[in-house]
């Protein structure tokens, strides 16, 4: 699904992210270096605290106080205004969160209607086309449910359908499977996996490296650097078709360079 | 633009209907200051309409003179109190009067000396009871009315006073007292005329003739030792298209008998009814600053639940802002809730205002008067109280950093 021919959707080059201040100064981020194509699935990994959280926040422009470059459909993003930048997360970018993150005093399907409110479409424009996105992940039902009457998975899929009803190019999921037994998990992943097939980049943050075989993609991340980068060939069909291709151990590498 | 700022206030609904005991309260404070406002304009404008009504039913060809320069704006009127007036000597002088009467057109012209003192006859009368001295005219003027007897005379011999019914009944315990004597400041006047019922102690000649004993100029200078305090001269022209003229002729006499100082001003038509409410615009400051006063306590109360309810809902801020909200989208939509709150206290302060004006009303003599200006004050102070003590919230709000108000725990 990558395309390669088109210019990356992401790049980052040397990206840190510092936090603290003196003696308690700690890079979350120490120098990434990554390139994302348009369409791709990819899986982050890597233990906490190794700053995976941190990428996604920063890849999703919630957080811009950082070193280095990062171009985002080749426009650095230093240059960008707050409300540029606000602008760009409501048009461009999805955010599937692991505690879901839904409001919880709205019902489902204004929660669903949530990010159309910042593109200034009409009420009943976003009510229709709450409902429409709710039908396609089978909530046509549960639309003025409140969200603490609904599952987990439930809950899962009506963020998954507010972080899509913008039409995103980029979905950024932060463990969206985080919070959900495995069955609920796979219901989820099949949802991004189909996103996936209709040519969306998604970006992934999990622990669980049985998710990774609908990735496209798998990065792990050690102390705030990329470790392995890995490709793969073609989309995942099932579970269990892991088939690594060029796997580059960067670390490792970057140690021998070093020596 | 237009969508958000209706979503906006769809969402301030929600939040203050989920809340609803949280919200009344804090719009209590707002409401309390809008309703002592309105209450007191309310009143102080239906008591300067009276006045209004009054010069408008004499014809409209009517001046008055007052000492003092002319003044504009309330804040003079507080500081034109009219107590400082009794104590300060009037400007107005004998020559004055003389020089307007022998001016073209002019029908008549009274002037009034107001004096204080004791009044008494079978029994003590009020020590505030008004000592009116002054000439025949003024019962033209002022359309003046006799009940029984007949109204003051300079050619009769003796000391006589007309007086007013209340004072009549005051005095004597009758309305039928006329022959009697009644003391003014120590010397004894007959009594040749009760006034008919006005019922009007509020009027531009600041005398309630209800109450009053009228005597005779002379004779009331006589009771200060002979000076003059003529504190207003009311002019009375042949009709209203000579009003204008005659004003500015008083005005270049006056002038010149004032060698030049404009220690007076000549008042016509609504201008009359201001400084006779002169006091009423005093009290009116007084207490719109302790409303004010209210309405800030009100307005900080509206800042702390605002507070509260910023920090209640970081979470959701956090959301919002990463589905695609501006820092504006943010500020506009606590500001909008803040101003919910105050206008919405604003209005039913201002219901709550004219019912407390009019249960007022209903010891006075008149009544409250409704106006778009008292509307548009209690619309614009709550707008005021509102984005004042709201911005800070919502700037707050705005400045949240998103991740870390995702954060925090629901």
């Amino acid at each position: 699904m990558a395309d390669t021919n088109t210019p990356p959707v992401i790049v980052l080059k040397q990206l840190r992210k510092r936090f603290g201040i003196g003696d308690a100064e700690h890079y979350a981020l120490d120098g990434i270096d990554l390139t994302i194509q348009k369409g791709e699935f990819i899986a982050i990994m890597g233990p906490s605290g190794c700053g995976k959280t941190t990428l996604l926040n920063v890849l999703g422009l919630l957080d811009s106080h950082i070193e280095g470059d990062y171009e985002l459909d080749g426009k650095s993003i230093a240059y960008l205004s707050a409300n540029r930048q606000a602008r760009i997360r409501s048009q461009q970018i999805g955010f599937v969160f692991q505690s879901f993150n839904l409001v919880s005093r709205l019902n489902v399907i204004d929660n669903v209607a949530l990010p159309l409110i910042y593109k200034g479409m009409s009420k009943l424009a976003r009510q229709k086309k709450a409902s429409t996105m709710l039908k396609s992940f089978h909530l046509g039902e549960r639309e003025f449910y409140m969200p603490n009457q609904l599952s987990g998975g439930q809950t899962q899929r009506v963020a998954i359908a507010r972080a899509l009803v913008n039409d995103p190019a980029i979905i950024l999921a932060d463990e969206p499977t985080g919070n959900l037994d495995s069955r609920a998990s796979h219901i989820i992943m099949e949802e991004l996996s189909d996103l996936h097939k209709h040519g969306n980049t998604i970006i992934m943050v999990t622990h669980n490296p049985d998710l990774t075989t609908y990735a496209s993609r798998v990065i792990t991340m050690l102390d705030g650097q990329i470790d392995t980068d890995t490709m793969r060939l073609a989309l995942p069909v099932k579970t269990g078709a892991k088939k690594p291709l060029n796997v580059v151990k960067k670390s490792k590498a970057k140690k021998k360079a070093k020596k | 633009m237009k969508i958000l700022f209706a979503n906006h206030i769809h969402i301030a609904q929600q939040s203050i209907a989920s809340s609803r005991m949280r919200s009344i309260l804090t719009m209590l404070g707002v409401t309390i200051g809008v309703a002592s406002i309105t209450t007191i304009l309310a009143l102080s404008a239906g008591a300067s309409k009276i006045v209004v009504d009054q010069v408008d039913s004499l014809g409209g060809n009517i001046a008055v003179i007052r000492p003092g320069a002319s003044s504009e704006g309330t804040l003079n009127g507080i500081a034109q109190l009219p107590i400082g007036q009794q104590y300060a000597a009037s400007s107005l002088s004998d020559m004055d009067v003389a020089a307007i009467e022998k001016m073209e057109h002019v029908k008549a012209v009274a002037p009034l000396m107001i004096l204080g003192g004791s009044v008494s006859g079978v029994s003590e009368g009020s020590p505030h009871t008004p000592i009116l001295a002054t000439t025949p005219n003024i019962e033209q003027i002022s359309e003046l009315e006799v009940s029984d007897g007949q109204f003051l005379d300079p050619s009769l011999s003796g000391s006589t006073a007309v007086i007013g019914p209340q004072l009549s009944i005051d005095l004597f315990g009758t309305d039928q007292s006329i022959g009697k004597t009644v003391t003014v400041k120590g010397q004894p006047f007959t009594i040749i005329g009760i006034l008919k019922r006005t019922n009007t102690p509020i009027n531009y000649n600041t005398v309630d003739f209800d109450n009053a004993v009228l005597i005779d100029l002379e004779d009331g200078r006589e009771l200060i030792q002979g000076a003059s305090q003529i504190q207003q001269i009311n002019v009375q022209s042949e009709s209203v298209e000579y009003l204008g003229g005659i004003i500015t002729n008083i005005n270049k006499a006056l002038l010149k008998n004032h060698f030049g100082q404009a220690d007076f001003t000549v008042l016509s038509g609504d201008e009359i009814a201001q400084p006779t409410s002169g006091i009423f615009t005093a009290l009116a400051g007084v207490s719109v600053a302790i409303a004010a006063i209210s309405l800030v306590v009100g307005g900080v109360g509206i800042m702390n639940i605002m507070l509260v309810s910023v920090a209640e809902r970081t979470r959701e801020i956090g959301i919002r802002k990463a589905l695609g909200a501006t820092n504006g989208n943010i500020i506009a939509q606590f500001l909008i809730e803040s101003l919910a709150l105050s206008i919405g206290g604003g209005i039913a302060g201002y219901i709550l205002g004219y019912i407390l004006a009019f249960t007022i009303s209903t010891f006075l003599t008149f009544d409250p008067l409704f106006s778009w200006e008292i509307a548009i004050v209690a619309i614009v102070v709550s707008i005021v109280i509102g984005t004042l003590f709201g911005l800070y919230p919502a700037i707050r709000a705005a400045r949240k950093d998103p991740i870390s108000a995702l954060r925090q725990y629901d």
